[in-house]
């Protein structure tokens, strides 16, 4: 994620956008890569295009006179579109599915326009003042967008078009394109945005749940996400009685695992485990006394056997890590933190008189 | 001339923004990370350590249920504030027994949640005028055409919507869309919380083993100290 940052400002991305457009015509290439293909061109622009952040500027294709070698003067003429990463959750996939819709018609009628939009200044070179398309974006990032979006939208929907154009430039707003032969009453496009949104996520949920690529109907979908969630409870509930079947040994041993799981990744050695196991011995400890354990001296003896055990892992050398995710879940970032932990912890163990072998 | 340039122009924005799809949702997917982990196997062992799970005073039953409620406390507490953990710590605490735990465990926090209103039982207000009126033209609009399989389609899909919100904690007060954002969330947590579980039952059960399979503790202790 450390291509992520916030886009800059978007009329000015989007005119530069529109002067490198303007650039790129000039090179005189657009005759022989247009292709009308609609969305077979788009995807393989997207495809070759995908390909320009690692390979930008190394080709140089000339022959070609299909799109690859157009990439060259994109890598010349949009040198931004390359670096700009949206983190918005829901951005892109509004606009990837506005844009698609777009790219699916392979002609499209202008319409008269009904009002002036300030953000028309993005079609650059373009002049489509004569269109009454409205465009989808979303200017902020953030997960809010989806939740922030849609009141937006109603609100846009609800009122006059031109309305968006009120709107501050930093709160969302969504414009939509309308398509050929359908409909531009507010109302159809912002349902025809709601629906794009719903098939957006059921897209994701495809994605996640297992199995689910061939079924395309939206109740046969909802039914396996529902089969997928109920199985997964159902894990959890097993899985929990399988734990409580282990548990009564469980109080040691969850130290033990922690003194283990953390010397594979601890460069460091013995005081990080001891300090791991520590901090949370601390915690479970503040709870203990806010709690007035009924049985303190349990919970130090517990303590005492988990730092016998500790120092057991420190002479042994540790076993195979059954489960690599678990180790690699515990880092050694806080070790610093761990450190200070370690007075208390000692402090305790002195107080038994037991400090003795403990090793530093 | 115009139509072709423009039709470029939003092939190019479109391969602008796919890498970044492919990022976003490698955002969505990336939720499960190295903190959330970190942040769920603290809680569930606090959770562990706060019902006192280890001692053998419990039985069987109140043990496992007990296992579990730390296990969606973790999960909710690790994932931070979205709808489905706000419903699911409500829904938690709807039961008597388990306030008590909840308040130990969530500390301040829990006080904070309760405050706010619970939205487990709040139903998206409609005014009565208005589904009476969207009910007329729903039934003149269907006299016209009578469309049987949209019809059907319609209320397939209904019912199986009712159900995911049955199931989503917190999902009855969500209208469709954001039940499906909350579903994708819901089930990526619900993942890794089995995977989670079952990291740490197989830990244990190891850990078992070796235990039983080493001489007893006073024993090591003294080698030990020799060495």
């Amino acid at each position: 994620m450390q291509g992520l940052r916030a886009p800059p400002d978007d009329l000015s991305v989007l005119e530069r956008q529109g002067a490198c457009l303007l650039n790129w015509q000039q090179q005189g290439r657009e005759q022989s890569n247009y292709n009308p293909r609609g969305g077979g061109y788009c995807r393989q622009m997207q495809t070759s295009f995908q390909a320009l952040p690692s390979g930008c500027g190394g080709e140089k294709n000339a022959n070609h006179g299909d799109v690859h070698g157009s990439i060259d003067c994109f890598s010349n003429g949009w040198p931004d579109l390359a670096n700009i990463r949206y983190p918005v959750h829901g951005a892109a996939n509004v606009e990837e599915t506005s844009i698609t819709n777009v790219s699916s018609n392979s002609s499209r009628k202008r319409k008269a326009d009904k009002s002036p939009r300030s953000k028309e200044k993005e079609n650059g070179g373009g002049g489509k003042g004569d269109s009454s398309c409205k465009r989808i974006k979303e200017e902020t990032g953030g997960g809010a967008t989806s939740e922030t979006g849609q009141p937006n939208k109603k609100e846009a929907a609800s009122g006059d078009a031109s309305k968006k154009n009120d709107k501050p430039p930093k709160t969302d707003c969504i414009h939509v394109r309308a398509r050929r032969g359908q409909a531009t009453d507010s109302h159809s496009l912002a349902e025809r945005v709601r629906r794009e949104r719903i098939s957006q996520r059921m897209k994701y949920l495809q994605d996640l749940v297992p199995g689910c690529s061939k079924i395309t109907g939206k109740a046969g979908m909802l039914d396996e996400i529902i089969n997928y969630v109920q199985s997964l409870q159902r894990q959890v509930e097993f899985l929990s009685m399988k734990l409580a079947t282990a548990s009564p040994l469980m109080d040691i041993n969850i130290d033990n695992i922690f003194g283990r799981e953390i010397n594979p990744s601890c460069k460091s050695g013995s005081t990080a485990m001891i300090g791991m196991s520590s901090e949370l011995l601390d915690q479970s400890y503040l709870r203990f006394d806010s709690l007035q354990h009924p049985h303190p001296c349990s919970g130090l003896d517990t303590f005492m056997d988990s730092s016998d055990l500790v120092l057991r892992q420190n002479v042994n050398p540790p076993v195979a890590v059954p489960d690599a995710s678990f180790g690699s879940s515990f880092d050694v970032n806080g070790c610093s933190v761990w450190s200070t932990n370690l007075q208390s912890l000692y402090g305790v163990d002195f107080q038994q008189g037991r400090g003795a072998a403990l090793p530093f | 001339m115009l139509s072709r340039t423009h039709f470029i122009y939003i092939s190019a924005c479109v391969a602008a923004f796919s890498p970044s799809c492919l990022l976003s949702f490698s955002v969505a997917a990336m939720q499960v990370t190295e903190a959330f982990k970190h942040a769920f196997l603290k809680q569930m062992l606090l959770g562990f350590q706060a019902s006192a799970v280890s001692t053998n005073s419990m039985g069987f039953q109140e043990r496992k249920n007990a296992i579990k409620l730390s296990a969606d406390v973790a999960m909710a507490v690790a994932r931070g504030s979205r709808k489905w953990t706000r419903g699911l710590i409500a829904g938690l605490s709807e039961e008597q027994q388990n306030r008590s735990f909840l308040q130990l465990i969530l500390g301040e926090q829990y006080e904070r949640r309760l405050m706010k209103p619970c939205y487990s039982s709040w139903k998206i207000p409609r005014c009565r005028k208005i589904v009476r009126r969207s009910l007329r033209v729903c039934c003149r609009r269907q006299k016209k055409k009578k469309n049987q399989s949209g019809v059907l389609a319609r209320t397939l899909v209904e019912k199986r919507t009712q159900q995911l919100k049955r199931l989503v904690p917190g999902g009855e007060s969500m209208d469709g869309f954001s039940l499906l954002d909350e579903t994708l969330d819901y089930v990526l947590s619900l993942r890794a919380q089995v995977d989670l579980m079952q990291s740490l039952l197989t830990t244990v059960e190891s850990s078992k083993l070796r235990s039983h399979s080493k001489r007893t503790l006073p024993e090591r202790k003294a080698s030990y100290v020799g060495k």
